[in-house]
């Protein structure tokens, strides 16, 4: 009976292969799509998923009221492990998590630059990154021990033995390799690839008591059998008993199998995060493979006058409706097989574009037996799914009507498929719809008005030599007319890297807690990133040696202080008397998206990380480029010289939303294409059914052209109607996405007549050609076959 | 007696008037009888043959199969009743098309929960009887229309029914095909006993019966 059901399924794919294609080919894009959306969502729902102790880490962080609302963050104080390790024994292990920085490291003449990070021993203890080499307790028990990892070990000491090598860190500190570590996997939201000892910090005077100073991360075990809730609530008054400034700051253990995916708080409550976009794609997953499904019940329906035969033949040998069921279930099971070996293919070539589109290194694990089980229920659920509706449908044809040709129930067949393409288009014009809007707002931001000129801008990290020579860089930077201006800052110009809310202004109200950016600058701001100056004057050490504590302030900063008249007001911060010399037009330093804030450029006194070179523009940035090389390398002769372009970071700032919009286009085109698949057999269909018609009409004179706009015209109906369901449903979806951004366009009726006329043109192409194939035929043919 | 119709009526509401599809049939069917039905077109043939094969329902009236009332006969058991009893043959043979002809007669067997080894028997034996060894492993559209209705009529015999109903079963052959399936059926009649109530044009395919009813507008005449 199966082997009669197969071949049977067999036989009418091949023979009706144009159907076949439509049908598979559907279902295919379908199962792609939901293919590959699971495999990213299994990748970012498996994050810090592996480690052997997961249930039983915490990561430490405070909730504290300020101006009455709960504020939430992650970093500790360094002297909170300490505590936590002598006033709970309910914690097994408590690890401090220095914040990640890259270092020089040197052997002999080898340089490479390495990222990692300062831990406490136990943290090999709590989390599961194992050793390849090296005992795990004692590995970070001496001062100057090393632990790297195998891609750190390979590019330092290429196949020499790692453990024992000595390596020179920032050309200062020595340390001995003392164990390797397995490459860390990509799912992990810790990214070193050497870890040092706690006890180093400790060496150097950086281990500070300070309960204010929260800049580290602090990570605890909690021991077996541990009472998660009761204990969270011992530790919540941590502070009291020693922090003097803020006692009353909450300590609040927040699980670490959660950071990656929930992790944003607002007002002290735990509100979603990266779960809300995976919620999202989800839900796209699912409407495309139910799309996908309907496409394939419309095409199976539509072929029905073709299967009633056989359904009452088949009855009247002795089926029962329930084996023809079970026949046409299976039938689009086994269709929906075919169609996911095709999705898989399609998942393997596109996964590497995939990847590069959402900057996530994707990838199947065909041995893992939960796969297989996914894509088999997958797979099964399709073919249920999809071959539902026709199922019921066909075996409910009785045979006494089938097989006397009388059947022709054309018109009581409609109204559900009516529906499906409804339902398909609508989802089509929403997602144009959103497509239009994310393109808008994102060109509309980038021709934002900067405020600066990020031509010809670079900057380079001061490290080694650079603050040492930094005069002679200078000097010959300029006078060699490759730079026609240089400054040092605390942060690359599209970025702060520091704010707070103690500066002081003349009639600051003492609850008046905003926060006010700093950007420190040594000299020649203005003139090297073009600012634009309102008033006063650029910072000119030269002339006025004073412009060490000078300030110059971005316009918010001004409307926030209340200044009618700005310069020469006294602004204090950290201690020092800054005095206002200059008022810069507003420019965009975080993100574009957002509203600017108020900011401030405090002077030479202050401290300085990177160093902006404006290029000469009469050079080629090439020539300009390999010259600062040059002198950067004399002075600076142990580490390799690295820049950034300022165009190329502030570009960076799009990448995020740009990706938004390149899916959204993806899975835009793929869904019209699933419907417009669906949509051509659906129209195939009724130019067949309607042929006696057709010949009917053209015997009586109708014109081709008025066949076909009469045959067009049901479909763009539907279009029509679904453009109706559509624009409410996205004009409230797109005024939500909007809200997230400050700086943003308004919705506007034509992004929606768009769509709908895109939607409209598409169909009609679709459409229009069976229609036109239609009316073009001879009656006297068609109307013989009667 | 094999069957029994009494007083069946069958109807269709339409426009507020009540249409008779049949009207008063009554109809006794002896075992081994081979009966045709005539008419003109409407007069409710294939109608009357439907209800006798129970593929459609009638409105009121009584219908005994092997002394078993239909009428009160629940779908599934009416189904098991035909299927088991009654085989039928039609005038566009309604071979599946996506199926050998060795494959189409072996599928009333699926459904009748043969074993593979007696559908293999059975079939054989069938394409023997009919001489169409050779073309086992054609499709109908490889097949005449005479050839196809031989297949047709090999169909509905397999699983030995007592009744073939016949629904012009030459309506689309030529008149050697005919002469052909009319000398088959005439054989089954009389060697094999199977009663056949066929419904014909033909007043030369009729005479091959025993009987002829004749009906006009759903009455019998």
């Amino acid at each position: 009976m199966f082997k009669n059901y197969l071949k049977i399924t067999w036989r009418n794919l091949v023979r009706n292969k144009s159907f076949s294609v439509l049908n598979i080919l559907g279902l295919s894009i379908g199962l792609a799509v939901t293919g590959l959306i699971l495999l990213w969502v299994n990748f970012e729902v498996g994050f810090d998923q592996f480690h052997e102790k997961k249930d039983r880490i915490y990561q430490v962080y405070n909730k504290y009221n300020v101006d009455g609302e709960i504020w939430t963050w992650n970093s500790t104080p360094k002297v909170m492990a300490s505590v936590i390790e002598k006033d709970y024994p309910e914690v097994e292990e408590v690890s401090r998590y220095f914040y990640e920085n890259t270092f020089l490291f040197s052997q002999g003449d080898k340089n490479i630059k390495s990222n990692g990070t300062i831990v406490d021993p136990s943290f090999l203890e709590i989390f599961s990154f194992p050793l390849i080499e090296g005992n795990i307790k004692t590995v970070l028990e001496d001062v100057n021990s090393l632990v790297v990892t195998e891609t750190f070990a390979e590019k330092m000491f290429g196949n020499q033995p790692a453990v024992g090598q000595v390596v020179k860190m920032d050309n200062a500190d020595t340390f001995k390799v003392t164990g390797v570590l397995k490459d860390l996997p990509n799912n992990t939201e810790f990214n070193f690839e050497y870890l040092i000892p706690w006890a180093y910090l400790k060496q150097k005077g950086y281990d500070d008591k300070n309960w204010s100073n929260n800049s580290i991360a602090t990570y605890i075990l909690l021991k077996e059998g541990t009472n998660y809730t009761a204990f969270s609530e011992k530790i919540e008054t941590l502070r009291e008993a020693y922090d003097k400034e803020a006692p009353d700051m909450v300590t609040y253990l927040y699980p670490h199998t959660r950071t990656h995916l929930y992790s944003e708080f607002e007002n002290g409550v735990e509100v979603g995060g990266l779960i809300d976009i995976i919620r999202l794609f989800m839900i796209i997953a699912i409407i495309v493979l139910i799309i996908a499904c309907i496409n394939f019940m419309n095409l199976s329906t539509a072929r029905s006058e073709k299967r009633a035969k056989e359904v009452g033949v088949r009855k009247v040998v002795g089926a029962r409706k329930k084996a023809l069921v079970w026949q046409f279930l299976g039938e689009s099971v086994l269709i929906s097989l075919l169609a996911a070996v095709v999705a898989l293919a399609v998942i393997v070539l596109a996964l590497p574009s995939f990847s590069t589109l959402i900057d996530t290194e994707l990838r199947i694990d065909w041995s893992n037996p939960l796969f297989w089980g996914v894509t088999l229920s997958i797979i099964l659920f399709t073919g249920l799914l999809a071959g539902s509706y026709p199922a019921l449908y066909l075996s409910a044809f009785k045979p006494s009507a089938v097989l006397k040709g009388t059947f022709n129930k054309i018109n009581t067949l409609v109204t559900p498929r009516k529906i499906l393409v409804i339902v398909q288009f609508s989802v089509a014009i929403i997602l144009i719809t959103a497509t239009i809007v994310v393109k808008e707002q994102i060109s509309s931001v980038q021709n934002r008005k900067l405020g600066y000129n990020k031509e010809h801008l670079i900057y380079v990290q001061i490290e080694g030599d650079v603050e040492k020579n930094y005069a002679s860089i200078k000097s010959e930077l300029l006078d060699g007319g490759i730079a026609s201006s240089i400054s040092k800052t605390n942060s690359p110009i599209t970025e702060s890297w520091s704010n707070s809310w103690n500066i002081e202004w003349p009639g600051k109200s003492p609850d008046n807690k905003t926060l006010v950016h700093r950007m420190p600058a040594d000299d020649a701001i203005v003139k090297t990133m073009g600012l634009q100056i309102k008033e006063g004057r650029d910072f000119d050490l030269k002339k006025y040696p004073t412009d060490s504590t000078a300030i110059i302030l971005n316009e918010s900063a001004v409307t926030l202080m209340g200044f009618d008249d700005p310069l020469n007001q006294i602004i204090k911060d950290n201690g020092l008397d800054w005095h206002v010399i200059g008022v810069v037009e507003d420019f965009v330093f975080n993100s574009p998206f957002q509203k600017i804030e108020p900011m401030v450029f405090e002077g030479a006194k202050a401290w300085f990380n990177m160093v902006h070179i404006k290029f000469n523009a009469d050079n080629s940035i090439a020539s300009n480029l390999a010259s600062t090389e040059k002198i950067f390398k004399k002075y600076n002769p142990n580490y390799p010289f690295n820049y950034d372009f300022v165009d190329q970071d502030y570009a960076k700032k799009f990448v995020g939303e740009q990706r938004f919009k390149n899916l959204a286009s993806l899975f835009t085109v793929l869904i019209i294409l699933i419907s417009c698949l669906g949509l051509f057999g659906l129209a195939s269909y009724m130019a067949q059914n309607r042929i006696k018609e057709i010949g009917v009409r053209k015997v009586l004179g109708a014109s081709v052209s008025g066949i076909t706009t009469l045959l067009s015209k049901d479909f763009l109906k539907l279009v029509g109607i679904s453009l109706l369901i559509a624009i409410p449903i996205s004009w409230y979806a797109m005024n939500q996405y909007l809200q997230d951004f400050a700086y943003r366009i308004e919705l506007s009726w034509w992004m929606f007549g768009l769509a709908g006329l895109l939607a409209l043109f598409i169909a009609f192409i679709t459409v229009s050609y069976q229609a036109i194939k239609a009316a073009k035929s001879n009656p006297a043919k068609s109307l013989r076959t009667e | 007696m094999l069957l029994q119709l009494n007083n069946i009526f069958k109807w269709v509401n339409s426009g507020g008037q009540r249409i008779f599809l049949l009207k008063d049939i009554n109809l006794d069917v002896e075992e081994g009888e081979f009966i045709s039905v005539m008419g003109p077109s409407g007069s409710g043939k294939s109608t009357l043959l439907n209800v006798i094969g129970m593929l459609d329902t009638f409105d009121e009236g009584e219908y005994n199969f092997l002394h078993e009332c239909v009428h009160t006969l629940k779908e599934k058991h009416r189904a098991n009743l035909y299927k088991e009893y009654i085989g039928f043959v039609f005038q566009s043979y309604h071979l599946l098309d996506d199926l050998t002809v060795q494959e189409n007669l072996e599928m009333p067997l699926l459904y009748k929960k043969f074993k593979g080894s007696e559908r293999k028997a059975m079939v054989a034996d069938m394409l023997d009887r009919f001489n169409i060894v050779g073309k086992k492993d054609l499709f109908p559209v490889q097949l005449s229309g005479g050839q196809q209705q031989l297949v047709g009529v090999a169909r509905a015999l397999i699983a030995n029914p007592k009744l073939i109903l016949a629904d012009e079963p030459t309506g689309n052959l030529n008149s050697q095909q005919s002469e052909e399936i009319m000398q088959l059926f005439k054989k089954l009649n009389e060697e094999d006993g199977v009663t056949i109530i066929q419904v014909t044009h033909s007043e030369k395919n009729a005479a091959y019966g025993s009987r002829i009813i004749n009906l006009l507008d759903g009455r019998k005449v």
